[in-house]
């Protein structure tokens, strides 16, 4: 009798051991490139779209030939997300802008920041804190030559269990004055998952 | 005599966990290259990986101002593989510039055949490289 109720305490307690008593979840740090796990767009797959993109411009021919030799001045249009999911299109402009930048090859206009910019010169100019011989006027900023923007499509199949997932990521650069194309490149990222028999 | 089978058996276990679930290897092959003096160094660290794939050619040149380097691998098996690379670059003064913008990338190898990966300097200061080739299967992928 007193055996099987130690028994059972026994069995209560690896019970508990197991399953209940953690409250907080297990974190780890993982590497940046880990292996998807969903067949959504995912961080590994915006890096490498950024890493590729950087070096597909950086590299193109045509883009020291429309400048002639010169550092261009830019601006970036965030891509235009044309998927049923969430991606933070500003985020993915803001790393290519910065991989460009340390490049030295191109200078770079933010017209997303240009409100705080008249906001920064009216202080300066009404405040009365700001020696108005260093005084910023407005009309001096530099003007972009060309800028980039481009697009995020998807095609989705499902047959039975598993889902066929395709995204292409299309960019380009376009010189403000002419109106061509500079350059102009994709990046297609192909995945496919399988539901389980059992769950939802 | 049991009790001896019951200790293998336990060595045997514990050998098989941790197979299972701990010593995945990462190391691959590193493939140098410095720019300035156009030497190249192949170090293949993973038996498993140097019996799959083989570095056959190294090129570099110069484009917009940046280094830009091309490296043949070419798979010794029929079957297709899955590898994965980064391309690493330095200064002259052997830091790594950007380091946490250069990914893995993937990279799919027919049976028998041979793929150039391509990788550009995103900085005129950059003057050696280094591609880092490893399993993608071993590598959690």
């Amino acid at each position: 009798m007193k055996q099987s109720l130690f028994a059972m305490m026994g069995v209560a307690a690896a019970a508990m051991m197991i399953s209940g008593c953690a409250t907080t979840p297990a974190v780890r740090e993982v590497a940046l490139d880990r292996a998807p796990i969903t067949s959504k767009i995912e961080p590994q797959d915006v890096r490498r779209t950024v890493e590729k993109m950087a070096e597909s411009l950086l590299s193109a021919p045509g883009v020291k030939e429309a400048t002639g030799g010169a550092r261009p001045v830019l601006d970036i249009e965030p891509l235009k997300n044309r998927t049923t999911q969430h991606v933070d299109m500003v985020s993915i402009t803001d790393s290519l802008r910065s991989q460009l930048l340390r490049s030295g090859m191109f200078r770079f206009v933010d017209k997303s920041t240009s409100g705080t910019d008249i906001e920064f010169m009216d202080s300066q100019a009404q405040l009365g804190l700001t020696d108005q011989k260093k005084a910023i006027k407005p009309g001096q900023q530099s003007a972009a030559q060309m800028y980039l923007t481009g697009s995020l499509t998807e095609i989705k199949n499902q047959v039975g269990r598993t889902v066929d997932q395709y995204y292409k990521f299309s960019m380009i650069l376009k010189d403000l004055r002419s109106g061509e194309l500079v350059w102009t490149d994709e990046r297609e990222i192909r995945k496919e998952s399988v539901k389980p028999v059992m769950g939802f | 005599m049991n009790k001896v089978k019951g200790l293998l058996a336990a060595v045997a276990l514990t050998a098989g966990l941790s197979t299972l679930v701990g010593c995945m290897e990462t190391a691959g092959t590193v493939v140098t290259t410095d720019h300035a003096t156009g030497s190249t160094l192949v170090l293949e660290d993973s038996t498993r990986l140097r019996d799959q794939v083989q570095v056959l050619r190294v090129n570099y040149d110069e484009i917009n101002g940046l280094k830009r380097v091309h490296v043949t691998l070419a798979s010794t098996k029929h079957k297709q593989l899955r590898v994965q690379y980064r391309i690493a670059w330095f200064d002259a003064n052997g830091m790594e510039l950007d380091p946490d913008s250069k990914t893995y990338r993937d990279l799919i190898l027919e049976g028998r055949d041979a793929v150039t990966v391509t990788g550009v300097a995103n900085s005129a200061a950059a003057v050696s490289s280094k591609l880092r080739v490893r399993d993608a299967a071993v590598a959690g992928y």
